[in-house]
């Protein structure tokens, strides 16, 4: 199976790798990992507390290439976006603008699941309710 | 895939013409023996398909089945009957090393009875929520995620050829830790055994769920402790 071109770009030039300062309370931390692999993906924000906006966000990815592509896209996304604005991204939109092969369909969804984690994470330390309806917020992913 | 468990459809020896179940390796009547019989490794031992197995007796009956199945006593039979009794030595074997080894056992049983258990089944596109983080040993993710990290500074000192002690002894360290996990998941395991093999239908369901996500787990831990074993023997 070959890789597509994004695919590639990302895994050779993935953005925003690295660490935020997780005891921060402006810092949300996702952790998330998919057994059947053994991949591990931690990807964090830097939101701030003025505006909601995802001011930085970072990532680590333990995985095969599509993995650290989908995750290294989704902080591309959500940096700039407002928090709510971030949880409407969803893996089939990671699927896409990848073009993912469906046997790398849970690679996208790790990404997905990073991305909730790390918001959840951040308004746990914020205390901010969980928004009940966040995922119908419908915001187009590109 | 795997053939449906329990297809006791009786056939004729097609020496003796005596009709007899079609999973037996040789005719209860003439002895001879019959062609192969197909993909089930507890017939091949004429064993009730149960997870707990009598150790004991299963290699005997191999040493017994093996004996039989000598290429020196087919040394005059028909090509057919040569023929036959070599592939039914491929499967003696393989049914031998997957019935005596408690976790390979336990993922070829609950496969026959349809459960989904580890890469196969990865790739589909399952369900949201059934899938990602709610799957992960969330409990474990941190250390992965440090040994992961430790595993790559490892890689990387030995690529620039320098040799880090500590990080060594941190490896080996994580490694046992794992280890020892894994023999936490093959307890669990092991103690499920009962209320699949003897549990009404319900009882069984949830012990083949647990087990499975077992499994998942055990697969998991496998491949990091290789991992861990690849880089430090590199």
């Amino acid at each position: 199976m070959a890789y597509s071109d994004k695919v590639v770009d990302h895994y050779n030039n993935p953005r925003n790798v690295g660490t935020l300062d997780k005891s921060s309370n402006e810092v949300g931390t996702g952790l998330v990992g998919a057994p059947e692999c053994g991949d591990v993906m931690r990807l964090q924000i830097r939101v701030n507390p003025e505006t909601q906006v995802i001011e930085e966000a970072k990532f680590k990815t333990f995985g095969c290439g599509s993995a650290i592509a989908s995750s290294s896209l989704a902080t591309e996304w959500i940096k700039g976006r407002k928090v709510e604005e971030a949880l409407a991204i969803k893996n089939t939109d990671i699927v896409k603008e990848l073009s993912l092969p469906p046997v790398k369909i849970h690679c996208s969804v790790l990404a997905e699941d990073a991305i909730k984690a790390a918001i959840g994470d951040w308004k746990k330390k914020n205390g901010v309710a969980e928004a009940a309806e966040t995922a119908h917020v419908q915001v187009a992913a590109q | 895939m795997f053939q449906v468990l329990d297809s006791a459809v009786p056939v004729a020896c097609w020496s003796c013409s005596v009709a007899h179940n079609e999973s037996t390796l040789f005719c209860p009547h003439c002895s001879k023996i019959q062609p192969p019989i197909g993909g089930n490794y507890y017939s091949v031992f004429s064993l009730e398909p149960r997870l707990n197995l009598d150790l004991a007796a299963l290699e005997q009956e191999f040493h017994r089945l093996s004996r039989k199945l000598h290429p020196d006593r087919f040394a005059r039979a028909t090509d057919s009957e040569k023929e036959w009794s070599l592939a039914d030595t491929a499967l003696l074997n393989d049914a031998y090393r997957t019935l005596r080894d408690p976790l390979r056992r336990t993922e070829y049983l609950l496969k026959l009875h349809g459960a989904e258990i580890g890469e196969e089944h990865s790739g589909k596109d399952r369900p949201k929520g059934e899938m990602g983080a709610s799957r992960a040993p969330a409990d474990l993710l941190e250390e992965v995620f440090d040994l992961n990290m430790q595993i790559e500074e490892m890689r990387m000192a030995r690529a620039s050829g320098e040799d880090d002690p500590v990080l060594a002894k941190s490896l080996s360290e994580a490694k046992a830790k794992f280890e020892g996990l894994q023999a936490e998941v093959d307890n669990d395991l092991h103690a499920q055994w009962t209320a699949w093999d003897n549990g009404d239908e319900p009882a069984r369901q949830a012990a083949q769920k647990t087990m499975v996500a077992l499994l998942d787990r055990r697969r998991y831990l496998s491949n990091l402790v290789r991992e861990v074993s690849e880089t430090m023997g590199a």
